[in-house]
């Protein structure tokens, strides 16, 4: 079966965070929340200082210890290992939250529901239509925009990333764009020595 | 490399270290109320006061499910915590917990009312009711470090120490309210007992923490927090001086005071919570990549 | 694959359809699609992967269109102030009227002044997508101009692209090139043509093929991040840089010597008055050194190759030179060693850089082009923009960053310097004209031509006074604090606004611009949401957003051509019209609608094919223009339009590489020492006061570019640093900070939430990171937090434009300590004469503060929002 994964490309990436829109339309999130961050790294003394941009989003983890905690059961794995959140058995304990060493588990507050994006309380129409799918105080996470995969889509994230930063497949085939990239340009996961086996890696 | 050149992302977009707040202070009340409660309950059973194991299963049975239900993001949904016990020690604590306040409840009823029924203080069906309520006291003493230390992210709490340092700071606790609680014979032995598990408890936040300093950057981070920050003052003013070294002084000094006893308890108590507190706080995730060749992350 | 969810959450999957359009967020015209939902709600907006311009990729402006479409506070319908009062945050307590009242008032107001003297009318309207809107002044009488459009992004950029490329703006060709240099620009990284597709480009030419970038800035700019080499560099003396390159060049050789002496007029003599030295019949002179004569351009016996560069020679008596030596004088002033000291740059790293990037041009080699033409191949380029044009010196400025491109053979070669039309209008047109003697017309009037000169001056801007260049608005403030030494003959009483702040744009005194507006009659702002604009109009007319709209245009999109069509996704949401509609209605009511449709047909060329125009006496609606449009350019109805979203296609080669073909391009603009003479004629003739003509810079017209400083350099020493502002991917080209979406990203980066101040050099100063301060330049100031970083040049200091909002009656736009632009200069000193561009950087001071003054302590600006987010320690995810 297949094992969807993901290659940030950080020669690419600009740091322009389109992704981090792109999701947020996507799964109407609410204020505040972000199933994908671009974070930006300064280091090195003037004037041999560097920048980089890093993506980042759920790993996806093969060993997923958001799963292995979770008391309900609401965090699962998928058959093509893209691990899911089924909002009606959330509790949110946020034992995942506290689980992941990836810091990439949210609650929905209830606050942010009722104060709408723009603050005022009043919600917009894309709000509407939008935030029935989260039950306030649940812990989400980014699922690979696991619907659009469904209908043979990249995520929102992959789609819209004006520099191809984003690499998105199936790791079990080698000819996969990500298959390929990872052995071509020595892709790494974030963080190996947590042991948690993440199905997303980075290239230089 | 300094705490203070470290960088801490907060809510913003850069690469570095971000506080845990997802387990604040009602989870800190909850723990705190299950492990003192359970340990008074287990040292109150093994003395045979019943005053104590009542005393001990009220937090139990009232502060934790209130302050996890205040915690928790829907709580009418929290019966499903329990559905898991195969592999979250959420849901092996919950059936832990109920356990303990069902097998405890009986226990307490029986000693107390079960020689109207028949039921004497040494028969099997008393026995059998302490080795459950025991056993899942136990356990309730136990699980939530073991609830901590289960995952890597957190580097502080991945530790071994915290299970143990969970048992023995209940039993600490135990020992140091039954002092007040319970009248009995065995008073000097409560008063080494006290007197060794406050040792034990300052050995455990020694062995986390040396761990911890010498440990991943994660780790490492953390215990600079507690030390170097303003939780300094907290930890040190509270935890070690309040809740070890007060309630030591004065138990060594003068066992047989009442007063000493009770002031020895309020902060061993207080020392106790606070570390509850301290330990959600410093917990950090550490930064997801860096590609800085210098590594200040260390 | 799992089967599809039944009742899917994900919003693009809901059960709804897909609209093709094309993106407003910014001025530039990526393609999109919009999801409407059966409900009609527009739940996701992605790029549309047809358009080979931006792929399906979108910026995050364009991800963040739905947030603009139900912005709470979205203008709903007309209405009036009812609040005489006026200023900056004050409500005007608006009153809803119909819109009968509202244009019939508003037709009333400007005819009023009309009829008086249209100068009094001052139109404040820009928008690249819709330039017959622009235009729309033409119709009645006025060459007013108020709003920022150019100055502070291109302003002498764009005459100079039409003298040397004789397009609007240009690139670097991303497809072939393999050098890119990067100078104060963002193309490919952060800003400028097509970002979301510029982006692209670039991003595939340094993965795929490993393009080399070199970023020379002030700031560690996105492009300097990704750079494999960032050179910091002094504010405002990029120019230098430059000409130190083109030292390197000369002086070692490097040049593409075939290129200069076929292809431009380097080789053309010069005479002692910087003409070129022609015969009886006006024919010019080159120098054929092999026979060893001057013969006229278009001697057939002449070999190009045999075509003099350097040395003096003597025709026909006049001493003379060919125009690469005369260049080659100057550079002589202007080497890595001579420039180091004010560029900051080691003399090495000019060297090495020149080497390199000639190294990489590849000169002599050449490609077979899919149109089987022969061209040179040179994948090296200099990119400039915004940051290192925007000077005083700002014509010879520009031309110093081409020439660099010039020297060695790139321009409009494959890999090279291309030059980027505005819009072509029809497929076939091409935008290069013969012009004297053999050469390429120079086309300075890439946004129109530039009003007649008149004395006193018919616009409060002086334009008529930059025969050469594009509007200056910033000289309006000219006209208003010196009416008597400007010659103003009239008080402008009326501003006409639309889709345009020239609050927030212009630069000068905050103070007096606003009093300016202040001063006026009556304004009417056509727009869609607060901005701090509309806090002064008397009258709102609200118009549909660009997901309720029409529209067709191509607008200097990089690489691609053709035509991206806008439609409506949804029925307007509130009580609003088109632009067009809301023009046309104004034009009838004042009698000016036949007026403006010839205003029209001229601006979108609609003359071009007869059966387009617009007739007299109709009122032509949005949908009817943007018809015209896309059959002006491939005779496709709006039906395929609506369909397809766009008729773009890669750039045709033949328009793309060399479409000057047999004509020498403008290495030398003598048209610039033409204007020069004829300008200080101009001022004799019309009796200009000898004040302003002993002051006015004729000077800035130069051929070549020269070693002088920019004044910004002589300004008072207890300015010890350079100020330079700045904007990202999230920013660029439009207004998007009441957006929160766009909020959410900006103001988490480091960059964009403090003033940027070198870490050594802030402890220098004993600052640290945190630490409140007044930034003073000699002519405004504001205030702000620092923010310390090792990216940014010592002397500098950076405010990014997310720290330029001021008080508005938007409740979701977060202030920051002032403006950057109000530490900017108005005056002519800091004017180009060529061009109207001013100076866009500055010197200032820093004083630490102990707090901050009363005015930002309300806890709504951009600093209290920073804090929350670097601070937070919340409960749950929002952490």
């Amino acid at each position: 079966m297949a094992r969807m994964g993901m290659v940030f490309d950080l020669k690419a990436c600009i740091g322009c965070n389109a992704c981090v829109i792109g999701c947020k339309q996507e799964n109407s999130l609410p204020d505040g929340v972000f199933f994908t961050k671009t974070l930006s790294e300064e280091y090195g003394v003037y004037p041999a200082a560097n920048r980089v941009y890093i993506p980042t989003i759920c790993n996806q983890c093969e060993d997923a210890p958001c799963e292995k905690v979770c008391p309900t059961g609401a965090t699962y794995t998928r058959e093509d290992g893209i691990v899911m959140v089924d909002d009606a058995k959330c509790i949110g304990c946020s034992t995942c939250a506290v689980a992941c060493p990836y810091d990439m588990r949210t609650q929905m507050e209830a606050e942010s529901f009722l104060n709408g994006l723009f603050g005022d309380g009043e919600l917009t129409p894309f709000e509407e239509q939008g935030y029935g799918r989260y039950t306030p105080g649940t812990v989400h996470k980014c699922d690979f925009c696991s619907q659009r995969v469904d209908v043979g889509l990249d995520p929102a994230c992959v789609v819209t990333c004006p520099t191809n930063a984003r690499i998105f497949g199936d790791l079990d085939d080698p000819e996969s764009a990500p298959a390929k990239m990872i052995v071509e340009r020595k892709g790494r996961p974030p963080l190996p020595e947590k042991n948690t086996k993440p199905k997303v890696f980075y290239v230089n | 490399m300094a705490i203070a050149d470290k960088v801490f992302s907060g809510d913003t977009f850069k690469v570095g270290y971000r506080f845990q707040r997802h387990w604040d202070n009602s989870m800190a009340y909850a723990f705190f109320c299950a492990e003192a409660g359970a340990g008074l309950f287990f040292v109150s059973m093994l003395l045979g006061s019943v005053p104590g194991m009542i005393i001990g299963l009220i937090p139990v049975a009232t502060g934790k499910p209130y302050f996890h239900l205040s915690h928790m993001g829907v709580p009418a949904r929290s019966w499903r915590a329990a559905l898991r016990p195969d592999r979250s020690w959420i849901s092996r604590g919950l059936l832990g917990l109920s356990a303990l306040i069902g097998f405890g409840g009986l226990l307490v009823l029986c000693l107390m009312f079960g020689s109207q029924f028949g039921v004497e203080a040494n028969s099997a069906a008393i026995t059998i009711l302490k080795l459950l309520a025991g056993g899942f006291a136990l356990m309730t003493m136990t699980y939530q470090g073991f609830a901590m230390s289960h995952s890597s992210a957190i580097a502080i709490w991945n530790s071994a120490v915290l299970p143990l340092s969970s048992f023995i700071y209940s039993l600490a606790a135990g020992v140091t309210i039954a002092r007040l609680v319970v009248s009995s014979a065995e008073s000097a032995t409560l008063v080494d007992a006290q007197l060794l598990l406050l040792l034990s408890v300052g050995i455990m936040h020694l062995m986390l923490l040396h761990a911890a300093w010498h440990g991943t950057p994660g780790a490492r981070t953390s215990t600079e927090l507690l030390l170097q920050t303003n939780y300094a003052k907290w930890f040190w003013g509270l935890t070690v001086a309040a809740g070890i070294v007060l309630p030591a002084l004065l138990v060594w000094v003068a066992p047989t005071s009442m007063v000493a006893s009770i002031v020895a308890c309020a902060g061993m108590l207080v020392g106790f919570m606070a570390w509850r507190i301290l330990i959600f706080k410093i917990g950090l995730y550490e930064p997801i990549l860096s590609m800085n060749p210098f590594n200040p992350m260390q | 694959m799992a089967t599809p969810n039944p009742n899917p959450t994900a919003n693009s999957i809901k059960s709804g359809k897909w609209i093709r359009s094309t993106c407003k967020m910014c001025l530039h015209t990526c393609s999109n699609m919009i999801h409407v939902t059966d409900d009609g709600v527009i739940n996701k907006i992605e790029g549309d992967p047809t358009n080979p311009s931006n792929a399906g990729k979108l910026c995050p402006k364009g991800n963040s269109g739905i947030m603009r479409h139900y912005d709470p506070e979205r203008f709903k319908q007309p209405m009036k102030r009812t609040n005489p009062e006026k200023g900056p945050g004050v409500d005007p307590m608006w009153e809803p009227i119909s819109w009968e009242e509202a244009l019939e008032t508003t037709a009333r107001e400007i005819k009023k002044s009309v009829d008086e003297d249209p100068r009094k009318v001052l139109p404040s309207i820009e928008d690249f997508q819709k330039m017959h809107i622009w235009n729309w002044p033409m119709a009645i009488g006025t060459t007013n101009f108020f709003q920022s459009g150019g100055t502070m992004c291109g302003g002498a950029y764009h005459p100079l692209n039409g003298y040397v490329h004789s397009t609007f703006g240009a690139v670097n060709d991303a497809p072939y090139c393999n050098f890119w240099l990067s100078n104060g620009a963002g193309d490919g990284f952060s800003s400028h043509l097509h970002a979301a597709a510029q982006s692209h480009w670039v991003a595939k030419a340094r993965v795929e093929r490993g393009m080399k970038v070199v970023t020379v800035e002030p700031r560690m700019s996105i492009a300097a991040a990704k750079a494999e080499e960032w050179v910091p560099i002094r504010p405002a003396t990029d120019r230098h840089f430059a000409m130190a390159m083109s030292y390197v060049l000369v002086e070692e050789g490097l040049c593409d010597y075939e290129f200069l002496r076929k292809d431009t007029n380097a080789p053309y003599l010069v005479g002692p008055e910087e003409k070129f030295v022609r015969n009886a019949d006006g024919q010019m002179y080159v120098w054929d050194s092999s026979d060893n004569r001057a013969k006229l351009w278009n001697d057939e016996s002449i070999d190009n190759e045999n075509l003099a560069l350097d040395g003096t020679y003597e025709v026909e008596g006049i001493q003379c030179r060919p125009a690469f030596q005369v260049y080659r004088d100057t550079l002589a002033e202007t080497s890595p060693e001579k420039t180091a000291e004010l560029t900051t740059i080691p003399p090495d790293t000019v060297r090495r850089i020149a080497r390199d990037f000639a190294k990489a041009a590849t000169i002599g080699s050449t490609i077979k082009l899919d149109d089987g033409r022969t061209v040179p191949l040179r994948p090296a380029a200099y990119n400039y923009y915004r940051g290192a044009q925007g000077r005083k010196t700002g014509m010879q400025t520009n031309q110093a960053f081409q020439l660099v491109n010039m020297l060695i053979g790139n321009i409009d070669h494959p890999g090279g310097r291309i030059g980027v039309t505005l819009t072509d209008q029809c497929v076939d047109n091409n935008h290069c004209f013969p012009g004297e003697c053999g050469q390429m017309l120079g086309t300075p009037h890439q946004l129109g031509p530039m009003p007649p000169f008149a004395w006193p001056p018919n616009e409060y801007h002086l334009g008529g006074m930059f025969p050469v260049g594009v509007h200056p608005p910033h000289l309006n403030m000219l006209s208003y604090t010196e009416p008597e030494k400007w010659g103003s003959t009239f008080t402008p009483d009326v501003i006409v606004n639309c889709h345009s702040n020239p609050v927030w744009s212009i630069q000068g005194p905050r103070d007096k611009w606003l009093e300016f507006i202040k001063s006026m009659r009556f304004i009417v702002c056509v727009d869609i949401i607060p901005t701090e604009m509309t806090d002064f109009a008397d009258i709102i007319l609200p118009s549909h957003d660009y997901l309720e709209s029409y529209n067709a245009t191509m607008i200097e999109p990089p690489h691609t051509e053709g035509i991206c069509f806008r439609q409506p996704a949804t029925e307007p949401l509130y009580d609003t019209k088109s632009e067009e509609d809301i023009f046309n209605e104004i034009s009838d009511r004042m009698g000016v609608l036949d007026n403006y449709n010839e205003v029209i047909n001229i601006i979108l060329g609609f003359h071009q094919k007869e059966h387009l125009m617009l007739q007299p006496g109709i009122k032509y609606d949005e949908k009817e223009i943007a018809e015209r449009v896309g059959k002006l350019w491939n005779d496709k109805p709006i039906e395929w339009y609506m369909e397809h979203g766009h008729s773009s296609t890669e750039r045709r080669l033949d328009k793309k590489y060399r479409p000057w073909e047999g004509m020498r391009l403008n290495f030398y603009i003598e048209d610039l020492v033409t204007e020069r003479e004829k300008l200080k004629a101009t001022f004799k003739e019309h009796n200009v006061p000898q004040e302003i003509y002993d002051e006015w810079p004729f000077d800035d017209y130069q051929p070549l570019p020269t070693s002088v400083l920019d004044p910004i350099h002589l300004e008072p020493e207890e300015y010890d640093l350079y100020g330079i502002t700045f904007k990202d991917i999230q920013m660029n080209f439009g207004e998007s900070l009441s957006n929160p979406w766009i909020k959410d990203i900006t103001y988490r980066d480091p960059v964009h939430s403090g003033l940027l101040l070198n870490t050594q050099t802030a402890e220098k100063k004993g600052l640290v990171d945190g630490d409140i301060v007044l930034v003073e330049s000699p002519h405004g100031k504001l205030y702000g937090r620092v923010r310390t970083t090792q990216g940014m040049h010592h002397e500098t200091l950076g405010v990014s434009n997310s720290l330029s909002r001021t008080k508005t009656e938007s409740r979701s736009v977060l202030t920051a300590g002032g403006h950057y632009n109000d530490l900017l200069p108005y005056d002519m000193t800091n004017t180009d004469g060529a061009t109207g561009q001013p100076e866009t950087s500055c010197r200032v001071k820093l004083t630490k503060l102990d707090d901050w003054p009363d005015f930002l302590k309300d806890g709504m600006s951009v600093y209290s929002f920073v804090n929350d987010l670097e601070n937070k320690r919340g409960k749950g995810g929002q952490h």
